[in-house]
């Protein structure tokens, strides 16, 4: 007996789609209302599907078409996938929102259409990732993301973006290259497709002890594919332009949700195709560990030279993304858990601080000069507050969501083996590098300005000016308090959830 | 291993294929060849996926002459994955030289690093 | 139900936060002059009738927030838990003795400089801002001082650094915006490495509620000593940091001559003692003192001390800025507390505990004279100082009691903690630091006797004529430099009105007094040592 609630996740992927589709026969205005409201509909969908899959207990396997198990197409859906389905539905609304301002200034009145259409393909094709359970849907719809998230880098038509989203693309299909081949590869060795049956196979063939090479070769392929399109320190090259440049709603939602379906790709790989034990095993999660580490220092490295304040926020999801993958390397439960909270701490945090300080941006005259940022937080009291909680939240304040992301990694962190002293070491100078370059900005938004022939350049910027920027930025402050002082329900759903995840 | 190479000559000629795009893809500076680079190594899995379906000496499956057992066939479904795949690199190659075009018509030539130079100039 | 103990904490700390959000809301009103007060950095002048209206809230708050802290704190056992921060680390608050003692010499400090500042302030500006953050600082204190748990203390030391930066931060020139920046440095990388250990301690203790004695488990630690012992280092280290110790003192000088005088005087006599505050509750709460008797750590921890107390006093003795003289005191004084902790004896302790208290009451009391010599005469150098106790007496003798209280003059309270600190030193077994502590710290009283007294002797008797006239020119020559509102004042620049000295009076009287009728003091302090050890 099918409950109805278990065809949203399907219903989801699909208004997705067609309301992309629809749009493009639609004028600019309309494409932005269904945009909304699919979105909407698909945040309502979510939560309903996420009380469902609580009340039950357990992931269940929605049939696509009438071919069942080894050959059909399914989708899984449990607490962790709906939940995440949630979260990113709420993180892009919401930016889309604290970015719909400069989208209008920035993107040629004709353009706007596009951009709502790509939203909606994004969306359609990250829901896809979230929830599938099929490798090669899986294939078809990264590239699906990685076409959309190159369609919201270039919409704002300059020579900068164009070359940035250029670079995005040879990395990212260098990065889905790898990722095919290494599915092709397990399809070779298993026979299957579904996620489920290629456990089977996978599992069946350890314990042979047989084809031990061609299947560390096929997850290594993966790993790397997928660490090359979620910027993992040193594929990162293409980052830094490609969120500094883009229309501010753009780098939000490829800052807080494209990098992170991969990373949401990956753990599923990790968990339900291969297997923890198996991956434990291997030695691709040490080198994960590692690159992890790297990237942690040498992220914040590069932002503390960065002068242009969002290509610094930029670098700073270099070194986040290497938090992420440092847990995953630490192949403990733990350290998932604390890696999949960070998915969320992050997102929220790093939207938040994009939206941030596009408005203080705007009130120091779109200047890249770090200098004319001076007193900003003045002059846009909101934007000002936003980037203020989302530093000390990156920095690991407690109260703020950071530090609690920061507590789960130290406390997977000291129940591993000889990466204890290494993860921790290493956390605390990389926060103490953040620490330099956020409160650097932070003192320097709050330093009145003293040269009224500037000040003159300058304007200053209301609420009132900005309605939804301004309550865009409240909710995700709200939401970085929420989760920085009551993430424990929120903890041990993600625990449940990778439980039932396998 | 040898042996196992000849054999599979179809796989091997697939993977060297396969790092001769990567590495196109990598290190030319030229955009349309990057963009070739690419091509060389999506139709590499290709070839890798049809050789890993196909059985040597059975036919396509296409029913002709009213055989059913599947005993006569090879595996189909690479073969879809193989049109799927070629579906998506078409996409792809088609959005990469839309951009290449952009590029193009802005700074008139087709060398990445030189574009890469020419946008630090421009400042802003 | 013990809920109302959290009012003392966010009676204030709403109270703060409302004055500031407030402000906001005036300058999104008239936004002209509320962005000009924030752009410019030029103090908005308030009317007199809202000055008044600020500063009667201010003390109300202030007030009835302190009384409550101290019946809190005096009302038995107490504790609550906030909520759940994760399954097995809650935010808990718990009065015990130790909590007690700060949090009631941390009250009547922050009342009589508050009291203070309500006089001072006017000279700096700003006092809407100034007084949001006065009280959302106490308010984290008193938290601070409250908390039952590694982990609510870590979180509002935390607070603390930031709340009490804007207070550095206040006159928002260039050299205030540096020092701001070095005091927040400091403090996040000690509360960092705190941070780093409380991972350890987290896997290694059973709770991370503080309980006497400590809570180790040595068979989870097995073989990882070792490592501990590191992590404990770090720990006394990082929040070190705060209480200015050696190699990470560099701070205090910096932000002490930048920041208003109340705000140094706080800085100084109370929030570095959160910083002693927390290393006693990692090493006698947590960790358990017989973990490092004997070890390296112990060594390194007592050398470190002894050569900050040495190090401090010289450094105060060949100063001439005066509040920065006071500052490097402060490094030397709060190294004293510090050895007192390293020694893990019970008369150790004690002694540590009642210079806490001591010195929390003669150095706001100092600092308190310092900005009563700035707000009067706009004085900030020693040699300015000459003769000024002809134009001030009763100010310069309240500081002639605390200099002695300080130094450590028999009947003062000084010479009390020390005589517990030498006395701890001599019967600690600590080897070679049995003698060498009590020597480093007779060396440090004569030097704190160098610096101090002279300020007293020339204040009251300036010496020849010819020299003075040197000083007039030269005092002419910064008055040119110095704000032109206090020219005027330094023409007849007598003793400063009374809601300065008053305050100023009870902090240098306690200080002495203390030292006369020590005795119930003495035995709350030896009750608590007994219980840690």
């Amino acid at each position: 007996m099918l409950d109805f609630v278990q065809n949203f996740p399907c219903f989801s992927i699909v208004s997705c789609m067609f309301a992309g589709i629809i749009s493009s026969a639609l004028k600019g205005k309309g494409a932005k209302i269904l945009n909304l409201g699919v979105l909407l509909a698909v945040t309502v969908m979510s939560a309903l599907t996420l009380g469902y899959v609580m009340d039950l207990g357990e992931s269940y396997i929605y049939v696509m078409g009438t071919f069942s198990a080894p050959w059909g197409n399914e989708l899984r859906v449990g607490v962790l996938e709906a939940a995440m389905a949630l979260f990113f539905c709420v993180i892009m609304l919401l930016s889309l929102m604290g970015g719909q301002q400069k989208l209008q200034e920035e993107v040629e009145e004709g353009k706007q259409k596009l951009y709502y259409i790509m939203v909606d393909l994004l969306m359609s094709s990250l829901l896809a990732l979230i929830y599938t359970n099929d490798m090669f849907t899986a294939y078809v719809f990264v590239e699906i993301n990685t076409i959309s998230a190159c369609g919201l880098i270039m919409i704002r038509q300059w020579g900068r973006t164009i070359e940035a989203a250029t670079r995005y693309m040879i990395m990212s299909l260098l990065g889905s290259g790898l990722l095919l081949m290494g599915l092709v590869f397990l399809y070779g060795l298993t026979g299957h497709l579904l996620m489920s049956n290629i456990h089977q196979g996978v599992v069946h063939i350890v314990e042979q002890g047989e084809y031990h090479i061609p299947l560390m070769v096929a997850i290594a392929l993966m790993c790397t594919g997928l660490a090359i399109k979620s910027a993992l320190f040193p594929f990162h090259s293409w980052l830094p332009d490609a969120y500094g440049y883009s229309t501010v709603a753009s780098s939000a939602i490829l800052s807080s949700l494209v990098s992170k379906g991969y990373i949401f790709l990956l753990i599923k790989i990790i968990y339900r195709v291969i297997g923890f034990d198996v991956i434990q095993q291997s030695k691709i999660i040490n080198v994960l560990f590692v690159f992890g580490l790297a990237g942690m220092i040498m992220g914040s490295l590069s932002a503390i030279k960065e002068s242009n304040i969002r290509r610094m926020i930029a670098f700073s999801s270099v070194a986040q993304i290497g938090y992420i993958y440092m847990g995953i390397g630490l192949g403990t439960e733990a350290g998932m858990t604390a890696s999949v909270f960070h998915v969320l701490s992050h997102a929220v945090t790093k939207s938040m601080l994009f939206i941030a300080a596009s408005g203080l941006l705007q009130a120091s005259g779109d200047s890249t000069d770090f200098f004319d940022l001076t007193g900003a937080g003045f002059r846009n009291k909101t934007a000002g507050a936003a980037f203020t909680v989302g530093s000390l939240s990156m920095v690991g304040f407690p109260m703020f969501c950071g530090f609690t992301s920061k507590l789960l990694f130290a406390r997977a962190a000291v129940d591993g083996s000889w990466k204890m002293l290494p993860a921790l070491i290493v956390l605390a100078v990389s926060t103490l590098l953040n620490a330099i370059y956020f409160m650097k900005t932070v003192i320097r938004i709050y330093t009145p300005l003293r040269e009224p022939a500037r000040e003159k350049r300058f304007r200053k910027i209301g609420i009132g000016e900005q309605p939804m920027n301004f309550v865009a930025l409240i909710c995700f402050i709200l939401l970085n308090v929420v989760l920085g002082l009551g993430a424990e329900p929120l903890v041990a759903l993600l625990n449940n959830g990778l439980k039932m995840f396998a | 291993m040898g042996g196992n190479l000849l054999t599979n000559y179809g796989e091997a000629v697939a993977m060297i294929l396969f790092g001769i795009g990567c590495t196109n893809l990598l290190l030319q500076k030229n955009l349309i060849k990057k963009i070739i680079g690419m091509n060389i190594m999506d139709t590499a899995i290709y070839l890798f996926l049809a050789e890993k379906g196909y059985i040597a000496g059975r036919a396509a499956p296409i029913i002709v002459d009213g055989i059913q057992e599947a005993e006569h066939y090879i595996n189909p479904i690479p073969s879809g994955l193989v049109l799927t795949g070629i579906v998506v690199s078409v996409s792809v190659t088609a959005l990469m030289l839309s951009l290449t075009i952009r590029l193009y018509q802005r700074y008139h030539t087709l060398d990445l690093d030189e574009i890469s130079v020419m946008i630090k100039k421009e400042g802003k | 139900m013990d809920g109302w103990i959290l009012i003392p904490i966010f009676l204030p700390v709403i109270a703060g936060a409302a004055l500031l959000a407030f402000r906001r809301g005036t300058a999104g009103k008239n936004s002209d002059t509320g962005m000009e007060d924030g752009m410019s950095g030029k103090a908005q002048p308030e009317s007199a009738g809202e000055l008044k209206r600020l500063h009667l809230l201010v003390g109300a708050v202030l007030f009835v927030s302190a009384l409550f802290a101290l019946a809190a704190a005096w009302s038995g056992e107490r504790q609550v838990t906030l909520f759940y921060l994760m399954a097995d680390i809650p935010i808990y608050f718990r009065i015990d003795q130790v909590g007690a003692l700060f949090v009631t010499f941390t009250s009547i400090v922050w009342v009589a400089v508050g009291v203070y500042s309500f006089v001072y302030m006017k000279h700096e500006g700003r006092e809407r801002q100034f007084f949001g953050f006065y009280l959302l600082v106490y308010g984290v204190l008193v938290a601070l001082d409250f908390s039952g748990n590694l982990v609510t203390l870590y979180m509002f030391y935390e607070l603390m650094s930031l709340t009490s930066m804007p207070l550095v931060l206040h006159n928002r020139s260039r050299e205030a915006v540096m020092a701001a920046l070095k005091y927040l440095f400091y403090s996040m990388c000690g509360a960092y490495c705190g941070l780093f250990g409380i991972f350890f301690l987290y896997k290694y203790c059973d709770t991370l509620t503080f309980t006497a004695g400590g809570t180790l488990n040595l068979l989870l630690l097995g073989e990882n000593g070792g490592l501990l012992l590191v992590a404990v280092f770090m720990m006394i280290l990082g929040f070190g940091v705060k209480a200015g110790m050696l190699p990470m003192h560099a701070w205090l000088p910096t932000a002490h001559p930048v920041a208003p005088s109340p705000a140094s005087a706080v800085l100084s006599g109370i929030i570095v003692k959160a910083g002693v505050l927390a290393v006693f509750r990692v090493i006698y709460y947590v960790v358990g003192p017989e973990f490092i008797r004997g070890t390296w750590v112990q060594t390194a921890w007592m050398s470190l001390a002894l050569l900050t107390v040495f190090m401090g006093s010289l450094l105060a003795y060949r100063e001439k800025v005066f509040k920065k003289r006071l500052a490097y005191s402060t490094v030397s004084q709060a190294s004293y507390i510090l050895f007192g902790l390293s020694l893990l004896s019970e008369a150790g302790v004690t002694g540590a505990l009642l210079h806490s208290v001591f010195h929390a009451f003669i150095k706001s009391a100092l600092f308190l004279t310092a900005g009563i010599f700035i707000f009067q005469c706009g004085k900030t150098r020693v040699e300015e100082l000459r003769g000024i106790g002809k134009r001030m007496p009763k100010t310069l003798w309240c500081f002639t009691f605390a200099a002695l209280a300080l130094i450590g003059i028999p009947p003062a309270s000084g010479f009390i903690s020390k005589w517990y600190l030498a006395q701890g030193a001599l019967e600690a077994n600590v080897g070679v630091f049995g003698w060498l502590g009590p020597v480093v710290l007779l060396i440090s009283a004569l030097l704190t006797a160098g610096y101090l007294l002279p300020v007293t002797v020339r204040g009251f008797f300036p010496g020849s004529r010819a020299e003075t006239s040197k000083e007039k020119a030269e005092n002419e020559l910064g008055a040119q430099a110095g704000q032109e509102d206090a020219e005027a004042v330094r023409e007849h620049g007598g003793e400063p009105a009374l809601g300065m000295l008053v305050p100023l009076a009870v902090m240098a009287a306690l200080a002495v007094l203390l030292g006369l009728f020590p005795g119930a003091l003495i035995e709350y302090a030896a009750r608590i040592a007994a219980a840690v050890l």
